[in-house]
């Protein structure tokens, strides 16, 4: 009996109530003492109770689950086999579907989600400080325009949005052979947009492929660089009040430099010309309408949320910071990005890094378009295998893990905002 | 102490201005007064500050006239001349019931003549409409008319479509009448319209569902929106509160548990939920494949819900709990008679951000599963052979629809947020 009680009591240790255990009579739990409870009454008794029952019928239903799913043919075995299926819009990596197995197939998926959402990201983000901004401004019609663009994106289905951009391209723009061309080097039609593109070569000294590596990681080592001595000019610049010309000096080091080891390497990148051969676009970058309209759809739609974010951010600081910053004479754009948006930034982040993860899980509306994201590609080996079960666990497991590190880098962002006090 | 200046007696102060002195009109010196300008040139100085100010903003002011002049011109001739809208008059039906039975349409019209009854009823209980409100029936129920009406009118529909809004006049003005003074009757009134609204959903499938050979199949197209959301929506709160409380408990079995429960179910977007109904939930617990959309809604909802909820619920100064406690209520009174009120009240704003959001995702259903709302009949429209030209104006159509209801959504909210002081203590 009193060993009951004695668990219940180790159960709520970390309570943080002011009553005191039921165990020890206090003066507050008025005049009957502990020993002539029923049982039935104690509060460690009850919470044992209630934890059991709750635990019992918790027990029950995953049971049932369990009972009802038929788990005798779980097992990710089936991931291993040959996909004998094709995936459309691969960028940087070529899978034929017919000596690649299905796990092969997935990651491809999941590397096509990867750039719509960083693409859609970025966009959305630009996109919402500048009407979130132009929704702030002193010019009526500005910031009208940007009301109107908010009212209209958010309040209609994304769904809806995207397949929209996705008919307007598929029946606004050209066949491929009445394709147009822009400027001798683009084309439109509604098989994409092709437009030049950098790819690596051999370059004059007869290099290998991947030589091209090499310059990156020359370059990326200017860059850093660049990069300190940028510090050391501000440094320099907020102790001495002499103006050192951070900005300039950084990018001209960086300049440069990949000049100088773009050409001792050999010019070792070209830019490649897409042209079109029959019905199909050859060489160069390809934009395809359903890239193109799953991004667009997703940029608009978020970008209304995240102006929102941004407006709300900026009406949240002091009408002060405005005020000394017109008194001390800066104009309307040094205003903008030296005194508000920085201090919005704080109040923004948290929100705006919601957005970011509604863009990650957004993104399987791909499906709609038939653009092959994880989410369909994942339909399909479901469609060819079955085991729905084990495919939607390897679905759940993908989106957390890209939330995992979104919410990771806006956390870091976040911790580099906030370092400062205000 | 004879050093110190004496210190004045509250009696030889200069008086405080008294409370309510700054509602007089202050009455400048002469020299700073200036006549009320007329009109016309308050107007202008309103156009030189707003739009002409410099030459920066001159120029910026003729860059988005330009931008919305050539949206409204793009729109206007998109709409009257570009547009073939056939392909939604003609195809009206599917698009608002589609497979819903002609001979049982009157469920349908008795359910929206009863929705919009009680819609009428809570505005004369909380609210007032204004000019805005009877100009935003008479757009929307115009163009509803104007709809059934072009391309072979149907008389009947259009009848019935009228009656629904006089029932919803007819709601507002049995109750707006009534006095708005706390008094015993107008608790009455508000328990009653309250409860009313609180089992509409229950009492709309009744009607739509119940006897005939109206079966949950058969519900499809605009219609389906229109059960799936409110079913989402209260199904979710009606989730999230105890979820909400669960994660909040001190049991670390429950709290474990609910907070698993929502990350996970926050983890996967809707299509992967949909993608469960569909494939797996068909052997857990069968029926119809749209009571599992249902099903599907509610529990994906009901983990958005808590989450918002919860965070009320930390809102909520710690002084709240302890005082329930200390007047002795029962934890389960505490909740039920302090902390969830203002827990509730507190969150009106992102669940409504949350229910218009479920209101979109509605759309959905159609990505995978072989139900088909609006959105989904549109596909069908268009693909009909002679108007598959036209499936931009098809989903034009499908957004405007779309933004129409969500927009009232956002609206009624202000309404609740301002009728219930939230923001204020």
């Amino acid at each position: 009996m009193s060993n009951l009680a004695q668990d219940g009591e180790k159960l709520d240790r970390n309570r943080m109530s002011a009553q005191a255990p039921v165990s020890s009579p206090s003066p507050g739990d008025g005049p009957t003492p502990t020993h002539s409870v029923p049982l039935f009454y104690r509060r460690g008794f009850r919470r044992l109770l209630q934890q059991g029952l709750y635990i019992a019928a918790t027990a029950l239903l995953f049971w049932y689950v369990y009972d009802a799913l038929n788990l005798r043919e779980f097992g990710f075995g089936f991931l291993d086999d040959p996909a004998a299926f094709k995936v459309g819009n691969q960028w940087l990596t070529d899978v034929d579907g017919v000596t690649s197995s299905r796990i092969e197939m997935y990651l491809v998926g999941v590397w096509s989600s990867l750039r719509v959402v960083f693409v859609a990201i970025l966009l959305s983000t630009l996109v919402g400080v500048a009407v979130g901004v132009a929704r702030l401004s002193s010019n009526w019609l500005v910031a009208r325009l940007a009301m109107l663009y908010v009212e209209i994106f958010r309040n209609t289905p994304l769904l809806v949005q995207v397949v929209l951009v996705y008919a307007i391209f598929l029946v606004g723009a050209p066949i491929i052979q009445e394709v147009v061309i822009i400027g001798d080097f683009a084309f439109i039609s509604n098989r994409g947009l092709a437009i030049p593109w950098p790819v690596p070569n051999d370059g004059l000294w007869g290099l290998p492929d991947w030589f091209v590596g090499v310059w990156v990681a020359l370059l990326i080592a200017i860059g850093a660089v660049a990069m300190t001595v940028r510090r050391t000019r501000q440094n320099r610049e907020r102790e001495t009040g002499q103006p050192q010309f951070a900005n300039r000096w950084a990018f001209g080091i960086f300049a440069v430099g990949a000049l100088v080891t773009f050409i001792v390497l050999g010019l070792p990148v070209s830019i490649d010309r897409p042209y079109v051969e029959g019905t199909r676009y050859l060489e160069g970058m390809v934009i395809r309408p359903e890239f193109a309209a799953l991004t667009i759809g997703l940029t608009l739609y978020t970008g209304a949320f995240n102006a929102e974010i941004v407006r709300g951010s900026i009406q949240a600081l002091p009408t002060g910071q405005t005020e000394a910053a017109n008194a001390i004479g800066l104009s309307g754009y040094q205003r903008l990005t030296l005194v508000i948006l920085p201090q919005a930034l704080r109040q923004m982040i948290p929100s705006i890094t919601n957005q970011y993860l509604n863009v990650n899980k957004n993104s399987s509306l791909a499906y709609a378009v038939l653009y092959d994201d994880l989410f369909r590609v994942a339909g399909i080996i479901q469609n060819k295998a079955g085991h729905a079960l084990e495919m939607f666990f390897v679905i759940i497991v993908t989106y957390m893990l890209i939330s995992l590190v979104i919410s990771a880098l806006m956390n870091f962002i976040n911790s580099r905002v906030t370092r400062v006090g205000v | 102490m004879s050093e110190q200046p004496p210190i004045p007696r509250p009696d030889q102060r200069p008086l405080p201005p008294a409370p309510g002195a700054g509602q007089r009109r202050i009455v400048l010196p002469p020299h700073r007064q200036r006549a009320r300008r007329p009109r016309s040139v308050r107007v202008r100085e309103w156009v030189r500050k707003n739009l002409f100010p410099s030459t920066a903003g001159t120029l910026l002011t003729l860059v988005a006239g330009a931008i919305m002049g050539a949206i409204l011109v793009g729109v206007i001739v998109f709409v009257f001349f570009g547009a073939n809208w056939e392909v939604i008059t003609h195809n009206r039906w599917l698009l608002f019931a589609g497979g819903f039975p002609h001979e049982e349409a009157w469920r349908l019209w008795v359910s929206i003549a009863v929705v919009f009854a009680l819609i009428g009823a809570a505005y004369g209980t909380w609210s007032s409409f204004g000019r805005r409100d009877h100009l935003f029936v008479l757009v929307v129920g115009g163009f509803v008319i104007f709809l059934m009406a072009h391309g072979g009118a149907a008389i009947w529909s259009t009848v019935y479509f009228l009656i629904a809004i006089g029932c919803m006049y007819l709601g507002y003005a049995a109750t707006v009448w009534m006095p708005r003074e706390t008094s015993t009757l107008r608790t009455l009134q508000q328990r009653i319209v309250g409860g009313l609204l609180a089992i509409s959903l229950p009492i709309v499938l009744v009607i739509l569902l119940v006897g005939g050979e109206v079966g949950p199949r058969h519900i499809d197209g605009f219609v389906l929106n229109l059960i799936l959301a409110p079913v989402g929506i209260v199904g979710g709160v009606l989730l999230g509160i105890p979820l909400a409380l669960g994660r909040a408990s001190r049991m670390r079995s429950i709290s474990l548990t609910c907070t698993a429960y929502i990350e996970i179910v926050r983890g996967a977007p809707l299509l992967g939920w949909l993608f469960v109904a569909l494939f797996i939930l068909d052997d857990v617990i069968g029926g119809d494949l749209i009571i599992r959309a249902m099903v599907v809604m509610a529990v994906f909802t009901g983990a958005y819900m808590a989450e918002y909820i919860r965070g009320a619920l930390q809102a909520l100064p710690r002084g709240q709990f302890e005082a329930a406690q200390a007047v002795g209520l029962t934890p389960t009174q505490s909740t039920r008679l302090i902390v969830m009120p203002q827990a509730l009240r507190i969150s009106i704003p992102p669940m409504v951000g949350q229910a218009i959001s479920i209101w979109k995702d509605t759309t959905l259903v159609t990505v995978i599963l072989p139900l088909r709302e609006l959105k989904g009949n549109a596909d069908s429209a268009i693909a009909q052979f002679e108007f598959t030209p036209d499936r931009i104006e098809a989903y034009v159509f499908v957004a405007v629809i779309f933004w129409i209801v969500a927009f009232a959504m956002s609206r009624i909210s202000q309404r609740v947020e301002r009728a219930q002081g939230v923001g204020e203590r």
